[in-house]
């Protein structure tokens, strides 16, 4: 008996070193990738262009590892720029986050970096890029990583479909540093592309003179539910591509195909539709959730999701469509063998509707009001006032008086009216419908720290921020290690934010309890306030930031870090890399704008940041008597909405003035009495510029001999799509009106009539 | 006149250069589903664009001449876009919304489309008689019946759905399917009960369907969709259908003396109102099954 016993024992124990030896083996297998960055060349829309290819391919290779796994990547820039690489979702020790100046020194030119991280998780992510705009031209791929058979969660029926990863993106000719200038200068060409200006003319047409005037009284430019205007739509590098089979295997009738679904676009939302049917989303940000079917959802920028679909006939392939939000564009995927059975195309927005609505959001001082309404988790959307597929096609102008009149007697009682999926027979996914699969709470006993955020921004001027404060001007937030932080979020911008955070998954609650899902992108629509949580478990400086390349790049963000921890080995000199961190969003823009008329040359050159502006502005007549003029200020933005900015300026001006029947040079005089004489005059200037209602700017400044001036200016009203006009007055007697027709991105033709120099006519150079 | 002869030539030059000039054409012959003058109008408005690509139809053969810009475009994309204006290819299906759209005389008959469907009925049909087969003959035969007047409820939830979209066009063409449906049911099928109440209720529903289908005028389509829905409701409580249904009232139709009707949908969706007042209303009755 006891021999038994002994010989028992032993065969625990063996039993026991075996399972730890081969338990030991899956843990130490190691999957190694290579990855050669590159500079290639791309031909997407008949032009060639710069782009960025990893392995020589854009996107960049599907990563695929199992649970357990270690991954070993190697990245070896061959660029003759920096470069970083950042793994989206992934839970990982800090340094391998691939954050440039924040979790590790950029990856310098003609040298190989190691990312090596164990793989503690499951689930559909990716990874991209975080050095500049790199994203934008090609650094971006999927990063699958599947559960082990043995996985308890493994879910017959989903996880052991046939799988397609798909990797969604977008792409323009223009280079993305002109993008972001672009953007921040508040070019309206995106708009022309997307014929979207919105214009006077265009709003008269469609009985909405009213709707633009109130906009623009309220100092909003013509609104748009996205930025930039793109050439091509994407998925797996390809504006249109045909799935007929997996794996070697010919797809028919019946079958089912999971598809693995991120949005690698810089910064666009893209609805999926299908026409084979409804949709099955099995999982989000790489956490599974219970199936539920739906018609059609929005992916976030940086978003993943996973859903089912079915291929529901025989010899037939069906469309599978990410069209972008403001429907200008899309891309389409064939699932399926034999004639292509397409789906409805997402029809166009009415802008004008959008209009109204946000005009009656937006109050006189630039805060939003949600009419009592509590918005959250994506279940009311505003923008569905545009939709036609929801709210009915575009009313002609009388019965739209009618309808307007009925839905403002309902607007108090009917909560459902922005509620898509109580107005129509669209299923559409919203947060709420989320429902993890297991409970998600996080330790109970852990103290809980609060924070609050309001995502602020300005749209003329293209400053995105937290609390009107980007990320240089503000402190990193400070989290201790087993605390469970709270974020609040309310978007109080006019633009919705895919608010990502790094190296955590955040519970949303959604009111699904216990069950609340688990995501490291939320996405807030304007007016919504959405309640996050997440237990600090990993030390590190972790970036939470609007994943809106061009928002992020504007500072959108903050840096989460944790209290007393270990110094990062990959940042040897804290300082600096903190001061190119801030750097990103010191940046300072540069516009330029020459009119070469015939009355003279008229122009201007500005460089801008969050905060200061640097402007001249040039008057040259071709005669003495017309004169020449230059004016030069230096000012700060202030306040949220940066509707007013003091500047000091210096002004020279040269101008022949007519002299009387004794000699002397007739000064002019003011609207005040002043006299100015404008031969040969330099003056200093303190002055303030403050933007009134109509986007009209007043400018007050007084010069250091005593004279003041006040003038009233508007450029680029847009009286049609391509049609700007301007004016300005002043009470030194001089006017200026004058229009413009744009013609391309960098030409207008031009015409104007000035006080000073008369009646011109030529064309407008703009950078 | 020298100088009035480089004018014209001037002018000349201009008006070819400004004629869509397609460059580095290629042309494609393809069959396009389609069947009158208007649908070539159409077809060819949707495969023109600019000095990109363009089409020619022939309505006597149906086959479309493609000429695109080989640089910038290829025939699959312009038989995308015609196919999205509604018209079947070789290559493509139109969505189903956009045929729907097409005007009456352009409704062609959707060969590929209809190849598709009876492909697919074919496969569940095998499906469900792979499945029937492990059962009980009677349940199959209860499962037939139940079926005829599946179709019934299924072309009055169109109808409703038409009703809440306010759309007369398409309510009366729901309308149509409906009595349709009624026309197909066989009566001596029916179980006594439910056959009790069909016969009962069989006149005023027919009369409704060909009311609602003569008009398209919505606000008497609602009418006749009161009276239709009552006797729907009678008709739903006897007869076994497979899903649950909600049978709901809106207190301000008829004038304030309130009216009924029948929805798939928890979520009131008024069709007495439609955007106008979509959600008045409430469920008055479950009718599970």
């Amino acid at each position: 008996m006891a021999i038994q016993k002994n010989i028992c024992k032993k065969v625990l124990l063996l039993a026991i070193f075996f399972t730890l030896i081969i338990s030991n083996l899956f843990a130490q297998k190691i999957v190694r990738y290579d990855l050669f960055v590159k500079d290639t060349i791309v031909n997407f829309t008949g032009k060639t262009k710069r782009a960025i290819a990893v392995n020589g391919q854009i996107p960049m290779p599907t990563l695929t590892f199992t649970e357990g796994d270690t991954a070993e990547i190697y990245v070896h820039n061959e660029l003759n720029e920096t470069t970083s690489l950042h793994w989206h979702g992934l839970f990982l020790p800090n340094k391998e986050d691939g954050v440039p100046n924040l979790t590790q020194m950029p990856i310098k030119p003609n040298t190989t970096h190691v990312y090596r991280f164990p793989i503690i998780q499951n689930g559909t992510h990716w990874y991209h890029s975080h050095s500049g705009l790199q994203e934008q031209i090609g650094m971006y791929g999927n990063f699958v990583m599947l559960k082990k058979q043995t996985d308890p969660t493994f879910r017959k029926g989903i996880d052991d479909l046939p799988t397609v990863p798909v990797v969604l993106s977008e792409w323009t000719d223009y280079k993305p540093e002109n993008v972001h200038r672009m953007l921040h200068n508040a070019s309206d060409w995106f708009a022309i592309k997307k014929n979207a200006t919105q214009s006077y003319s265009e709003a008269i047409k469609a009985g909405h003179f009213n709707t633009k005037l109130k906009n623009e009284w309220k100092r909003m430019l013509a609104m748009d539910v996205s930025d930039v205007y793109y050439d091509k739509i994407l998925m797996n590098g390809q504006p249109n591509s045909d799935l007929t089979s997996i794996d070697g295997k010919q797809l028919k009738a019946g079958d089912k195909v999971r598809l693995r679904i991120s949005n690698g676009g810089a910064s666009s939302y893209f609805w999926l539709t299908y026409a084979g049917g409804k949709i099955t989303v099995v999982a989000n940000d790489g956490n599974d959730v219970e199936p539920v079917e739906v018609d059609r959802l929005i992916i976030a920028v940086s978003e993943t999701y996973d859903i089912v679909v079915t291929i529901p006939a025989e010899n037939t392939a069906f469309e599978f469509l990410a069209t972008t939000e403001d429907r200008t564009n899309s891309a389409s995927y064939y699932i399926g063998n034999g004639i292509k059975q397409l789906v409805t195309p997402q029809p166009r927005l009415k802008y004008f509707e959008g209009m109204k609505m946000m005009n009656g959001m937006m109050m006189m001082n630039g805060d939003l009001d949600d009419m009592g309404m509590s918005m959250s988790l994506n279940q009311m959307d505003m923008n569905v006032v545009m939709y036609p597929e929801i709210t009915g096609e575009e009313k002609s102008k009388d019965n739209g008086k009618m309808d307007s009149m009925s839905m403002t007697s309902n607007a108090g009682v009917n909560d459902n009216q922005y509620n898509s999926n109580a107005l129509s027979d669209i299923v559409t996914l919203n947060y709420a419908m989320l429902r993890a699969p297991a409970r998600t709470n996080l330790p109970k006993n852990a103290a809980v720290k609060e924070l609050k955020f309001e995502l602020t921004g300005n749209m003329n001027r293209y400053v995105w921020s937290l609390d009107n404060k980007v990320v240089s001007e503000a402190d990193k937030i400070l989290i201790k290690k087993g605390e469970n932080i709270r974020i609040i979020l309310y978007n109080g911008s006019m633009m919705r934010h895919p608010m990502h955070l790094h190296g955590h998954d955040f519970r949303l609650l959604n009111g699904q309890g216990d069950n609340a899902p688990l995501k490291n992108i939320v996405d807030i629509m304007p007016m919504e306030t959405d309640t996050l949580e997440f237990n600090a478990n990993v030390e590190g400086d972790w970036f939470f930031h609007c994943h809106i390349l061009y928002h992020m790049m504007s500072g959108m963000g903050r840096v989460f870090t944790y209290e007393n921890q270990s110094a990062n080995p990959l940042i040897p000199n804290p300082k600096l890399a903190q001061r190119k961190l801030f750097a990103d969003d010191r940046n300072f823009h540069f516009m330029a704008e020459n009119d070469f008329a015939t009355n003279g040359n008229d122009g201007m050159a500005m460089l801008q940041n969050t905060r200061w502006s640097i402007g001249t502005e040039w008057r040259l007549g071709h005669t003495a008597d017309h004169g020449q003029e230059t004016e030069t200020h230096i000012g700060r933005y202030i306040g949220k909405m940066q509707w007013l900015m003091p500047f000091i300026g210096f002004d020279w001006r040269y101008r022949k003035m007519e002299r009387d029947a004794m000699g002397k040079v007739r000064g002019e005089k003011n609207l005040f009495g002043q006299t100015n004489t404008k031969d040969n005059r330099r003056q200093f200037s303190l002055g303030v510029a403050y933007t009134l209602p109509m986007l009209v700017i007043l400018q007050t400044e007084i010069y250091h001999d005593g004279n003041a001036r006040v003038q009233l200016m508007r450029e680029d009203i847009p009286v049609a799509k391509r049609l700007r006009m301007s004016f300005m007055l002043n009470t030194d007697k001089e006017y200026m009106a004058g229009f413009k027709y744009i013609v391309g991105k960098n030409l207008g033709i031009s015409t104007h009539y000035d006080s000073d120099m008369g009646f011109g006519a030529g064309f407008t150079f703009n950078y | 006149m020298k100088l009035f002869s480089l004018i014209a030539a001037a002018t000349l030059l201009t008006i070819t250069a400004c004629q869509a000039q397609i460059k580095n054409a290629k042309t494609a012959t393809v069959k396009v589903y389609g069947n009158c003058g208007m649908c070539e109008t159409s077809i060819e408005k949707a495969a023109n664009k600019g000095k990109t690509s363009k089409a020619d139809w022939n309505e006597a053969t149906k086959m479309a001449i493609i000429t695109y810009d080989s640089m910038k475009t290829n025939a699959e994309s312009v038989l995308k876009n015609i196919a999205l204006a509604g018209y079947d290819s070789e290559k493509f299906l139109a969505p189903d919304a956009a045929y729907d759209k097409l005007p009456g005389c352009c409704k062609y008959d959707r060969e590929k489309k209809t190849a598709m469907l009876i492909q697919t009925t074919k496969d569940t049909m095998a499906a469900m008689q792979n499945h029937t087969n492990h059962q009980h003959e009677g349940m199959a035969n209860a499962a037939q019946e139940a079926n005829q007047l599946i179709a019934v409820f299924d072309s009055y939830f169109s109808l409703k759905d038409a009703l809440v979209k306010t759309d007369g066009n398409i309510a009366s063409a729901k309308a149509k399917d409906l009595q349709t449906a009624i026309n197909a049911v066989k009566m001596e099928k029916l179980p006594m009960d439910v056959h009790t109440v069909w016969m009962k209720v069989l006149n005023d529903v027919k009369e409704d369907a060909e009311n609602i289908n003569g008009t398209k005028d919505i606000s008497k389509q609602r009418d006749h969709f009161m009276s239709l829905s009552i006797n729907m409701y009678a008709l739903i409580k006897v007869a076994k259908t497979t899903e649950t249904v909600y049978y709901q009232f809106c207190p301000m139709a008829n004038e304030g003396k309130g009216a009924n009707w029948l929805s798939k949908e928890s979520g009131v969706k008024n069709p007495y109102y439609g955007s106008q007042m979509l959600t008045c209303g409430k469920t008055v009755e479950t009718i599970k099954q």
